[in-house]
């Protein structure tokens, strides 16, 4: 502790630095445990419900159980639109369905649309977490650096190369470079933890809405 | 074209929240833990040695030996029996040589002289042998007592013999604890500093003849005193100790000419 209060003025703003990293890094770390564990528990929740509905209007009026998986949001936005498509068929052509593919493709992008919003969504602030794991390291080896420089100024003041006049300088240092391991080593692993997390999501957003339009061409289009 | 609501992320203010408590809890962790368990730093006992002054040993010390395996001092050589010296008999003068002067008694007379002087002669040398002898014998001796308890192993020397310098000793101990001390704020900061002490190896007076100017350079000097001083041996000879020293971030001198 002596060595955090008795390092000088620049590797005091290095070390606020780094602190002001590593919190803001935890707050985010904390953050999106919560978000992707709930998106993925409530997505194996919704994809069982899914599979179990017969129809989709029962489902759009059960998804607010599921409001944090990305899933819902897909389905949202895909039932929305092909209700849209429907009922714009019905009052054009007095028809129900639509023979060609041109609804199916505005369902499609509207997928497509919703899958890109839920990415965003759920890497919102990771780059924050890369952020911290590749600078703090450096920012830390800056104070060591500056810590260090000092230190050898006062080797060269004093005359005397003695571990008394060394040591305390360079332990000063030194503490800035652990405090930016200690701030980089949990981001960096969080950052690739989220990372394979939302990589699943992904993966599972793209196979329902591929099952969704799969659904959708069957059943509307009875193709 | 209905537009999806935006989903609202919440809990980003909860966990905030949550990281500021924990990295403050950590804070707290380190300081309580800093006071629980301080970092002893392990003193060890610092032995000086005075390269170029080293106290002259008794040759007799012997060699070091551990302990236990003292053997008892030789007894003194026996003292060889000092014979009284044979006076020469002093030449017993005749009633008749000396009634009757005769050429005769008078080469008898010379013959016998001669031989008194021989005598003498071997008088002289016999006396000169023994006082030699007795000379000899008496260093023995003296060399024997000084030998000490009859512990072997340790230098006899008690610091008065010729080569100790117990200004250097305490320099050295200056210049260790001053190394610990060392803190100024001005460029080539110099201190002088008088120290007393007294036969018991205490710091009796310290008087700063010079100051620096310098207050973190004063008080490290003062410091490094009072440091020094704890272990502090006593002068040669129980005399009073007084020694004046030049305190700079480069090292100590004495001012032995003050």
């Amino acid at each position: 502790m002596a060595l955090l209060l008795g390092a000088g003025l620049i590797v005091k703003i290095v070390l606020l630095i780094l602190i002001g990293f590593s919190v803001v890094s935890w707050t985010i770390i904390m953050f999106k445990f919560i978000q992707v564990q709930r998106a993925n528990s409530e997505s194996v929740r919704f994809m069982d419900f899914f599979w179990k509905s017969k129809r989709f209007d029962a489902i759009a009026s059960q998804v607010d159980r599921f409001a944090n998986s990305p899933l819902t949001v897909l389905f949202n936005e895909g039932y929305g639109e092909l209700k849209k498509v429907v009922e714009g068929d019905g009052a054009s052509e007095g028809s129900a369905l639509s023979t060609d593919l041109g609804g199916i493709e505005n369902v499609s992008r509207a997928l497509r649309r919703a899958t890109n919003s839920e990415i965003t969504r759920l890497e919102k602030y990771l780059t924050f977490l890369a952020t911290t794991g590749s600078t703090s390291p450096f920012i830390g080896l800056f104070g060591t650096v500056w810590g260090i420089m000092n230190a050898f100024e006062g080797i060269g003041r004093t005359g005397s190369a003695s571990l008394a006049v060394v040591a305390p300088g360079i332990a000063e240092a030194l503490v800035a470079t652990a405090i930016g391991l200690v701030a980089a080593i949990p981001a960096v692993m969080a950052y690739n933890h989220f990372q394979h997390k939302i990589r699943v999501l992904i993966n599972e957003m793209d196979s329902f809405s591929t099952e969704f339009l799969n659904i959708v061409q069957r059943n509307i289009t009875g193709k | 074209m209905t537009t999806r609501p935006a989903k609202v992320d919440t809990g980003m203010g909860v966990s905030c929240i949550v990281s500021t408590v924990i990295h403050l809890a950590v804070f707290l962790l380190l300081l309580w833990w800093g006071k629980l368990f301080p970092v002893n730093m392990v003193v060890q006992e610092t032995y000086y040695v005075d390269v170029v002054n080293l106290p002259v040993a008794n040759p007799r010390a012997g060699s070091p030996t551990q302990k236990g395996n003292e053997t008892e001092i030789a007894p003194p050589p026996p003292v060889a029996p000092v014979s009284a010296m044979n006076l020469p008999e002093k030449p017993k003068p005749s009633a008749k040589t000396a009634a009757k002067p005769d050429p005769r008694v008078a080469q008898s007379a010379a013959e016998s002289s001669e031989a008194a002087l021989a005598e003498r002669v071997a008088k002289l040398e016999r006396g000169l042998e023994a006082r030699r002898e007795d000379a000899v014998m008496e260093r023995l001796r003296s060399k024997l007592k000084s030998a000490g308890s009859g512990k072997s192993g340790m230098p006899a020397a008690s610091g008065t013999e010729q080569g100790s310098d117990y200004t250097a000793y305490i320099q050295s101990r200056l210049k260790d604890a001053f190394r610990d001390t060392i803190s100024y704020s001005t460029k080539n900061p110099e201190m002088i500093v008088r120290l007393f002490i007294d036969s018991g190896g205490k710091l009796s007076r310290r008087i700063s003849e010079r100051s620096s100017g310098d207050r973190a350079f004063e008080l490290a000097v003062l410091r490094a005193i009072d440091m020094a001083s704890e272990k502090f041996t006593p002068p040669p000879d129980k005399k009073q100790f007084e020694g004046v020293f030049v305190f700079k971030p480069q090292g100590i001198t004495t001012n032995r000419g003050k």
